[in-house]
This record gives structure tokens, sequence and C-alpha cells, in this order.
């Protein structure tokens, strides 16, 4: 067992955890961070897709012991005083939610995308989501929402 | 899938890393970004006793210019544990050796850019990733360090097989050393059923023509063609110092798999693979003059 | 039925794009799924079979129920000891078979034993420790093989692998291919794909001592009918199990047969003293999870000279895997839609469904449909360039016209609306479609090979689950139905609760606009209890979110709770305000006298009355405001082998799409993709869009990329999303959607079949464009996927892919 201690959301946690406990295990049963999802188990479908150090990783791809000392952002971190995210809202809409269970990682990695570039084009929102599998819809309206999302970021800047 | 029981150790320092090393042979592996042995573990196709992360000792993640001296010439140094989204951001390399970051720009996907590593690709040394053919068409060494100290393995004899490489079991890649490509053109093409997976055949190619626009220097290394990723030697004699027309290219480049095992997968089959190879190849050359 | 018009009070919302706000949980990760539930569980793992084909020998669990934490172990022959085989519904053949392996395995991934422990991590560890004894059986892998006279038997007591064969003709076909001037006939091979949703199946068993009583909670996506199946299996009657749905991250079909594992899990539950969980992982899910089955179709159309085609033949031989439980219903759905689009008189359908030893097969998206229109519409394609003919032009003299609806066709489907020639000429308007052909030959010259492929397809919604049974003529279930139960609260605001649970199609919301428009309210005011519970929810033996049923049955039992909770309200405020019925209006909440604008009662006060203040209602009025309504779609017919409707509502959509490929590779890439679809009135515009672009992408994925591989000893090599390869963002076109709405007249909305339209037209519309982008190397496209290694081939050698 290795004791560990992260900041999740700004809230700072330490664990005992087992070598090989997975970091979406850890987020989910024992910080019961519920958001984070397993859609694939090999790396591929991007639902596990967390904020580590800032940046979006796969946490079903890493071990939570690896994530001694770092800070993480899962879906429910990003609301702001109860207010939802402008990607959030901007997934609203323009219809990029149907199941819901691909939507938290879409979000974060979307997010990642408009943190570096404000003004991302059609082909740059695919690329920054190909990590991410929706099976509902057929990616498109994601694709709206996270330009849309451009757009009310920059409003709420401007 | 959960991976089988291990226990993880976090070793301060390479010397402890090796001296771990040494001490379990067979039963320790190292874990560097882990996007490949993670998925590999929760699949249970390894079960290491031990996992020791380099992910906690300091100093292996970097981009840093070695000045030419003493023979050998300029070359830009990349710690193992530098991920592909460093390597993607790096000023320096996008003047002195945009070759790996036209590669690693079709590596995966963004989250796994963000913790894989080139080290860790290449201490893989999966036959179908993309940066063993970047490397090997750049040339240059790597660093190995291990009970006994350090030694430096020229690229060329790094790749020894499918997930088999010139390393010894107690050893660690620290460092990859790529020559400064000035005056250069290079390209990564990579032929890939989808763009976040792992090459059918991925090509690299670095080139220098002259002012006579004849070809002064190429090189050009496969992967995804069979068990590691290989330099077209043959296709290189072919083209030095000739033009590179695109006549030419094509008669070169269709020998591109001349001597080679070609390998098929349920993903393209071997006759596939190398047809693909021969047209990826002349249109790498072609997109690099 | 009741009347359109006289549904709403208002139309402010119905047919609009009203944000899924009723769905922001998703957006916060706020869902709550099967697993994320806050429950104390322990957690279970399967031992899966690595052969193929075995006798079952001894199985071996002392090691791991030595093991520290383990609780309970149970195998296939003690489940199947405990429980009642696995019922049939549509094969002819006697086939026994469990929810495990008893006696033998007949796929890789069949369940052999379940093991319980107290975490998920120790649990797989444990089922590592069973030893199970095989002897391997001769394996038979693919259709050609399952039919030859010594082929290994996959149910022995069927003494055949094909376990239905049936063979139903409807008009005159003999005469059909007599008065045709000649035959266009090809054989088509559609692969094993499935729609994989990105949760996979999930469900908890809890056992009660005390009431000797199951609780259930499950992904599952037909609750209805697996009550009844659950039931049936442990021999427990039905007011001994509740069964809870949350959350579902997709089905697709995918989660309409998960019940044998919930079998299992309820009787390992009974083993232990807490709920036990069983997450099923994504190997797990693409290995023994479903599958649609993969076929091979062989039709003939007799047509005219003038393209008008006569007749149609099909013989379709269908590899179901070894289920039992949904072998032959792809047959039997095939055969309903045999004519698409077209005006065809005389058709025969050969229909076999055959067992092998692969994975099992559900209802997948489209359900025989996709691979029914792929042939039918390369066919017609084909049809086509034989005649000279512009592929646009052979359509638009077979189509059944507008003004030929409703439209009866031989085998009985009622087609009730659509307007098939508008919908292509919308599409060719859309693509370009006049500049098309001289830009392929421009580009040709350039040696740049676009193809234009277009496909017009039916769309079915609401089965008449009759089906099934219809080659066995003994119908368990039949017709659909649905239930619904809407409440006024005392604030005024509504609440429904339905029989069934979506995976994602923002069912709340467009009930919510219906209702709103219903009683004039905003949607805001409207609730759904979007989990099922068998305690508390209304639902029939049909419930469950399949079939396109949403919007006709379910809609309806909802439409007709809200008329009695609305007749309710008009009873009790005519009373209240001494104001006749017929003289009251709704408005913002309020129903008032139209007459006397004074009296006028908000729906608080009313719920007031209803609840609180009872002694204020007539004498003898029952108090409360709550209704229930169950509603079944009367246009369904008694199953029956020679009139007989298998849907009762029928969208249609065009697919067109022009195609590069690249013929020194065989990559295919898209240029433009124009969909037209029309699924009569919409609620809402937002969910409909995504569901025609969704379904489309499920359609590009099974022609270009995906496929369950099994080599020819049956191990299946396809079991991670590394090599079941999924459409990812990028490879995309951006698709063009635009609608028609030709208002279907047997659901309560006008509104049609929404989800399964992509998955169904584009199919033969990319394979139409591959092929006609290679005409000048002389290719079919006969088989699905088409994979760039196949088409390199076929241009260099075989000339067909």
């Amino acid at each position: 067992m290795h004791k560990i201690s992260v900041k999740i959301n700004g809230n700072a946690y330490e664990e005992e955890v087992e070598s090989r406990l997975l970091l979406v295990h850890f987020l989910r049963d024992k910080v019961n961070l519920k958001g984070t999802h397993v859609g694939c188990d090999t790396g591929n479908c991007g639902a596990c897709t967390v904020f580590l150090n800032g940046k979006p990783i796969k946490s079903c791809n890493m071990l939570a012991v690896q994530a001694d000392g770092a800070e993480l952002t899962t879906i429910e971190g990003l609301e702001r005083d109860g207010a939802l995210h402008p990607v959030q809202e901007a997934f609203l809409d323009k219809f990029a939610i149907q199941c819901g269970y691909c939507t938290p990682g879409m979000v974060l990695s979307a997010l990642a995308l408009l943190q570096s570039n404000r003004r991302p084009n059609e082909e740059e929102i695919r690329e920054a989501i190909e990590g991410n599998i929706c099976m509902c819809t057929g990616y498109q309206q994601i694709v709206d929402a996270v330009a849309h999302a451009a757009d009310l970021m920059g409003q709420s800047r401007s | 899938m959960i991976p089988p029981k291990f226990e993880y150790v976090a070793p301060a320092s390479l010397s402890e890393a090796a001296a771990f090393l040494a001490a379990h042979p067979g039963d320790a592996k190292l874990l560097a970004g882990g996007q490949s042995l993670i998925p590999v573990l929760k699949l249970r196709l390894a079960s290491p006793g031990f996992l020791v992360d380099l992910g906690r000792i300091a100093g292996l993640s970097y981009i840093r210019e070695e000045p030419a001296s003493g023979g050998k010439p300029g070359a830009v140094a990349i710690g193992a544990m530098t991920t592909y989204a460093e390597i993607k951001q790096s000023a320096l390399l996008r003047e002195k050796c945009p070759l790996l970051q036209q590669t690693v720009a079709v590596v995966a996907d963004v989250q796994v850019r963000n913790r894989g590593t080139l080290g860790g690709s290449l201490a893989h040394a999966d036959p179908s990733a993309d940066m063993p053919a970047a490397i090997l068409a750049l040339g240059g060494e790597l660093k190995a360090v291990g009970p006994k100290g350090e030694r430096w393995i020229a690229v060329g004899e790094y790749f020894q097989g499918m997930f088999a490489t010139a390393l010894a079991p107690d050893e660690v890649l620290t460092e990859i050393r790529v020559p400064v490509l000035t005056g250069q053109r290079s390209a990564y093409l990579k032929a890939a059923r989808r763009a976040t997976d792992f090459a059918l055949v991925g090509v690299a190619v670095r080139l220098r023509v002259g002012k006579d626009e004849k070809c002064e220097e190429i090189s050009i290394a496969l992967t995804g063609v069979t068990d590691r990723a290989f330099r077209a030697a043959g296709v290189e004699r072919a083209l030095q110092g000739k033009r590179l027309e695109p006549k030419l290219i094509e008669q070169a480049t269709a020998d591109v798999v001349q001597g080679v095992n070609v390998m098929g997968n349920i993903h393209g089959g071997a006759e596939y693979r190398a047809q693909v190879a021969r047209v990826y190849a002349a249109r790498a050359i072609a997109a690099a003059k | 039925m009741l009347n359109f018009d006289e549904i709403f009070v208002t139309r402010n919302w119905f047919g609009k794009p009203v944000r899924r706000d009723k769905d922001a949980r998703f957006v916060r990760g706020e869902g709550s799924y099967t697993d994320d539930l806050p429950m104390d569980c322990l957690y279970a793992a399967f031992v899966r079979s690595p052969y193929p084909h075995a006798r079952l020998g001894n199985i071996d669990t002392s090691k791991a129920a030595a093991l520290k934490g383990v609780r309970a172990v149970v195998t296939g022959p003690e489940v199947a000891a405990a429980t009642k085989p696995v019922g049939a519904r549509a094969i002819t053949r006697p086939a026994v078979q469990h929810v495990m392996a008893t006696k033998k395995v007949r796929y890789v991934g069949e369940p052999v034993a379940i093991v319980v422990a107290n975490d998920r991590y120790l649990v797989e560890d444990a089922a590592e420790l069973i030893e199970v004894d095989y002897e391997p059986l001769r394996v038979v892998v693919e259709i050609d093989d399952a039919m030859k006279k010594d082929a290994p038997l996959v149910f022995d007591e069927a003494e055949t692998n094909v376990l239905l064969h049936d063979t139903l003709t409807h008009g005159d076909i003999e005469q059909a291919f007599r008065d045709a001037d000649f035959v266009m006939q090809e054989q088509f091979r559609v692969q094993r794909f499935s729609s994989t949703p990105l949760e996979n199946w999930a469900m908890i068993a809890k056992y009660e001592k005390s009431t000797d009583s199951y609780t259930v909670w499950a992904n599952d996506q037909q609750p209805g009918r697996s009550i009844v199946n659950l039931c049936n299996a442990l021999g427990i009657p039905a007011n001994r199990l509740r069964l809870i749905v949350p959350d579902s991250g997709g089905g697709f079909g995918i989660k309409l047969a998960i019940w044998p594992y919930m079998v299992s899990l309820c009787v390992v539950a009974r083993k232990v003293d807490k709920p036990v969980k069983w997450i099923q992982t994504r190997r797990e899910h693409l290995l023994a999870g479903t599958h649609t089955p993969d076929c091979i179709l062989d039709l003939e159309l007799a047509m005219k000279k003038d393209g008008q085609v006569l007749g149609l033949r099909m013989r379709d031989r269908q590899n179901d895997g070894s289920f039992v439980h949904t072998a032959g219903i792809y047959n039997l759905i095939k055969f309903a839609n045999i004519v698409g689009c077209y005006n065809i008189k005389a058709t025969q359908a050969e229909m076999m469904s055959i067992v092998t030893n692969k994975a099992p097969t559900v209802q997948n998206r489209g359900v025989g449909k996709p691979a029914m229109m792929f042939s039918l519409e390369r066919l017609m394609h084909r049809a086509a360039v034989q005649l000279g003919m512009d592929p646009a032009e052979i359509r638009f003299r077979n189509f059944i016209q507008p003004e030929q609806m409703p439209h009866t066709t031989p085998s009985g489907e009622i087609y009730e609306s659509g307007n098939y020639p508008e919908c292509l000429r919308i599409a060719l308007e859309q693509i370009g479609y006049k500049d098309l052909k001289a830009q392929q030959e421009t580009l040709r010259k350039q040696g740049t090979y676009i193809g234009i492929g277009l496909s017009a397809s039916i769309e079915p919604g609401t089965s008449n689950l009759g089906y099934y049974y219809t080659s066995r003529g003994t119908p368990e279930y039949m017709g659909n139905a649905e239930g619904a139960i809407v409440s006024m609260d005392y604030d005024g605001n509504i609440n429904v609760l339905l029989g069934s649970v979506e995976e994602g199609q923002g069912h709340a919301t467009s009930v919510s606009q219906v209702i709103a428009d219903m009683l004039a309210i905003t949607p805001d005011r409207v609730t759904m209890n979007q989990q099922l519970d068998s305690v508390m929810s209304p639902f029939m033996g049909h419930s469950g979110c399949y079939s396109n049923r949403f919007n006709d049955v379910e809609m309806g039992a909802v439409i007709m709770a809200t008329k009695k909770i609305r007749d309710k309200v008009l009873k009790i405020a005519s009373h209240r305000l001494g104001v006749p019925v017929a003289d009251l209006r709704f408005r913002d909440g309020t129903v008032y006298s139209e007459k006397d604008a004074g009296k006028t009662l908000t729906f608080k006060e009313v719920a007031t009355l209803a609840y609180k203040q009872v002694l204020l209602l007539p004498v003898g009025f029952e108090p409360g405001l709550k209704e229930v309504a169950f509603y079944k779609n009367d246009i369904a017919k008694l199953p029956n082998k020679t009139d007989f409707n298998v849907q009762m509502t029928h969208a249609n959509s065009l697919h067109a799409t022009v195609v590069e490929v690249d013929p020194a590779t065989g990559m295919i890439r898209f240029r433009k993709y124009v969909i037209v679809h029309d699924c009569g009135r919409q609620i809402n515009p937002g969910i409909v869009e995504g569901m025609s672009i969704g379904s489309t992408v499920h359609g590009v994925g099974t022609v270009l990329l995906e496929e369950f591989i099994y080599d020819e000893n049956g191990q299946i090599l396809t079991t991670s999303f590394v090599d079941y390869m999924k459409p990812l963002a990028v490879g995309l076109p951006r698709f063009e959607v635009s609608h028609m709405e030709s208002p279907c007249t047997t659901s309560l909305l006008g509104t049609k079949a929404v989800g399964e339209g992509g998955a169904i037209g584009s199919l033969a519309a990319i394979g139409n464009a591959v092929e006609d982008a290679l005409t000048p190397f002389g290719v079919k496209v006969t088989s699905l996927p088409i994979t760039p290694e196949k088409v390199l081939r076929a241009i260099r050698e075989t000339k067909v892919i």
C-alpha cells in the first residue's frame, strides 16, 4: 500500500492505495467522483479523461500512485458558483449530448483545446477530440458545440 | 479489466532504478508514461512482480541542444521521459529537428501524447509505432544506464526485433540524441485506417538537396512493415546523388520492401502493407523534397 | 384515435429545438449509471471459455474459493440446474440452452462459472484461479460450413445447424420472373458488427431472504420483457422481482438481451448477504456480448427493360452464432422490409437462421434492414448501370408514389405515409447531382477517382412483436403498447413515469414539450422520472427503448394520460368556477372561462382542490390528479404468414454521398454527404438531427471499419477498441441534413421512426459510391466492410470487393 496526496478540484485528499489501483478507480471508488467513466479499458475511448496538472490524460491508463502530488480536475470541478462552465452550456445548446456517457471526457478534451486555442477551426476541433469516442452523436453536434463554446468563452472574456 | 498484482517502486535516481532491475531479473518492468504498458497489464498479457516508475527520477525530461564537440556533430538531446506533447511544442525541435514533430503530430491522441514518452516508445519497440521510424531515419544514438554505468547505442543497432531492443534487462534508456537537421527537409507519412491508430505503414524521410537539385543525403525509415522499424538502404542508394524526379522516386521505392520479411495482421495483410509501403515511401520522399 | 388537432392547446414547444436541460446532469458528471449507484456491493466476474466448442469437464473452484475475500463461486452447470432454459422465439427446431454453459461450451467467451468477491480487483484474480477441463469438439464458424452434411452440430437435439428454414412467397413471383426481360442477381455478404454502446452492460442483484425476492438494477433496454424472462428462468412469480433501470450509456439494441446474465447474478446473489455487482469489461462486451449476425444474401430482381422491377427473390442465410433466444429474428425483419421504397408486386424470401460457434447475436440498430437495404440498393444501382440508366432515374420509376399512400406491400406491411420521390429530388439538389458526372469525368482524367452513391431506404418503427413468432405460429407477444403515469403535483407541476427508459434519446425533453403544449405550460414545469422501477412505473411486456417506438406508443401513453389529467382539471375547474367545460380554455398554467376572463384558476389552485380541499369537489368525484394510461397502436395485424405488418410506422431516408478512392492504397475519403430524412413531424429537431447523424456514423463504421473477425478455429480476433475499430471525429464528413415532414397517419403526433435511418441507408450509399468511383477498374462491391486492403486487391486482381 502507498499513501498518496492529491488535490482534486481544489480539495486535498490523502489515501492509502494498492499499487495496481487505477487512477480512474481511485476517483470513482475512493473519492466518489462518478462523473469519470470507464468505456474501453484499453485507453482508446477517452471516457475516463481528466486533467492532470492542467492537461487532459486518460485516467484508466494511469496508476493512482503515479498521481501522488498532482492536481487533478474532473468534470465535477468545472462549475463555478453553481454556474455551468461555458463548454458545458455549449454542449447543451448544441445537442452535443445523447446518452451522456462520453460527455464528461468530451467536455474536458474540448476545454483543453480551448485553453490553448481560442478560435479553433473544425479540423482542429476534430483532432482535439479524436481520443474520445462517442457512440451516439456521430460527433457533428459535439464539434459544433466546441465551436460555440469558443464563442461563449470569447464573450465572457470581453 | 484490472492489472494483476504487482508492487510499485519509485526510485529517486537512475542508479537506484538500475540496481533494482539488476536485483529482480525478469520480474521488474520499467514504467515510463504507461500508455502501452498499462493496457498490457489490464489485459493480463504480462504480470511483472514490480513496476519501477521512472516518473519520480528528476532530470529525465528535457530537450536541449548539444553543440558539436570532440568530433561529434551538433545534436539535440531529448530526455527519455520527455512526452510527445513536449516534443510537439518544442521551439528548439521545430527549428533543429522538425521530423520529430512531424511524427509525434500523428501519434495516438492528445491525452496519450500528454503521458506517452519518447523513451517509453523506443524501449517498448512496438513494430508499428511511429517514433522508431523517425529515430531510425534521423540516426544518432541512445544512452543506456545500467549497474555498470552508461553506454551509447547507435540507433542503427538499437532495434532488434518485435518488442526487442539492444537494451540489457538491467539498463534504463535515458537519452536520445538526434542530429541537427540544418539544411535538410523531412516528412513523416503514416498510413492508418483511423487517425489515432498504429501505423499500417509509417515512412520517415529526411534529405538534403544541393544547389544542383541533386539529392546529397537521404535517409528513409519505415515502420509497420516487419518486426521492427528499418532503414530502406536500397532506396537511399538509388536516390543518392540523383535528381528526385517523380519517375525515379517511383522506380526506387518499388523495391522498398525487397529482402524484408513483410508481416501482416487483421488490419492489413503482408501484400497490402508491401504495396502501401511502396506508395507511401514515394509520397513521403515527394512530401519532404 | 385522438385527432392531432385535439392534442394541443398551444403550439409553443412541439417541433422546436428545445434544449435538453432535463439531461444537464450529463454535462455535470451527475449521470447515474448502474456502476455509479451509491450501494455497498460485492463484485462478480465470469470465467469464460477459451474454446469455441468443447465438452465441459470438471470445474475446479477450490483455489478461487480459498482466496481471502472470495464470497461465492457457482459453476455453469449449477446455475443451469437452478434455472429454466432460455426461451426461443423465431426458430422452429428444438434447441435447449441455459444462461450459462452446462454440458458444453458453444463459443469463445461463453460463461462457465461466476465468482463473487469483496472488490472488483480481487474478483478478477479469483476468476483466474478457476480451473476448467475442456474436451475440444470440432468447430463450425462460417455459414457455408455450418450447412454441410457432416458439419458438427451446435445443438445436437436440433439435428441440424439450420434452426429456422422458411420460405414466404407473396404475389405471383413465378409470373414476375416469367414476365421479366432480364434478371439482376448478386450475392451480398454483410459482416458481423455491433453498435457497442460506450457503457458496457452493468447490473446489480440483491436477494432478500425475508421475502424470498430479488431486486435487480441493470442498464436493460427492454425491461418489460426481461421481467418475464427473469421470472421464467428463476421460476418465481413476478411479485418477487423488482427491476430498476437507471441511466443507460447507450443501447442501440445491444442491451436488449442482457437478462441471461441477470439470471446468473440472481442465482449467486442468493448465496451472499450483500448486493452483487457485475460490470462487463469492454473485452467481454466485444468477445461475448451480443453481435449483429453476419449474413449472406442472394438477391434476384425480375426486371423490365424500362427499369421496372416486377419481382424480388431473396435467399437469406444468417449466422446467428449460438443464442437460441434471438436466432431467426433478423431473417424475419429483412423479409418484412424486402421491397424497400419500391412498388414491387411479388416477393419471395427464403430464410435460414444458422447457428455456429460464434458469439450470440441480438437486434442491433436497424435489425436486418441495414443488410437488406444494402443488398437491394446495391442491386438497384447495378441494374441502372446495366440499363445505361441514371441511378436516380431507376429509383424514380420504381418508387411507391405519395398518392399511393397508404400502400400495402405484398406481405402486408402498411406504409402509411411518405414521399420518396421528393426526398430524392431534395437530395439530388443538395448534392449538386447534375454537375457531378461531369466533375467525375474531369477528375478521372487527372487520376482522381470520385464516385456518387444514392440509397433510398425505409426506416420502420414500432415492431408488431408477433413477428418473432410468424414461423412458429404461437405468438406470446403481439402488437406493441406502452404505459405512462402522469400526475399534477401540489404546485400544479407535472410529473411523468414511463414504462421505458431511454439510452440517450432525450425522451424527457420531448415528453416535456408535448405536455407543455397539451396544458399551456412551459416545459420546465414537467419532470420525468427517468429511472424505471417495476414496482412503481407502468409498463407492458413490450416496454423498452427499441424499434423507434418512443414517439409512437410511448408518447401515445403519455398523451392519453395527460389528456385524462386535462379532462379532470377541466371538470374540477368547471365545478369550482361554475362554467361549462366547453367554455373553459388554458393559458399559462391557468384554466379560465372564455366568456368571463375573471373566472380563472391556476393549476396550483386546481391541485389544491384535488389534493387538499377535497370537500369542494363534486360529491362522488375522485380526488387526486394522477392518471395512468396504456396505449397500443391499432394498426397491428395478428401474426400471420400471408398478411402481416411487422412494423407500424414507416419513416424513410435518402442518403447521397460523394467519395474519393485512392487507387494506389485503396483508402476511401468522403467529399460530401447529404441526408434527407422524413420522420414525419419532428418533436425536437435538435434531437432528430443528432439521431440522423449519429445513426449514419454507425453505418459509416459498418461500411468502412467495423468487423468481428474470427479465425478458422473459431477464435475471435477483435476484442478491444484497438482491433474493433469505431469511427472517430477525424475522418468523417460534415453531414448535410434536410428534413421532409410527411406526417404519419398511424401515430398520434404524426411522428415516425428517427433512430435507425442512418444505420440503414448509409451502407448502400457508400457502397454505391465506391463502386461508381471504381468503374474504370471494373470493380464490384458485394461485401462489407469495404477495407482499403479489399479495395486494392479488387483493383489489382479480383475485381470484387
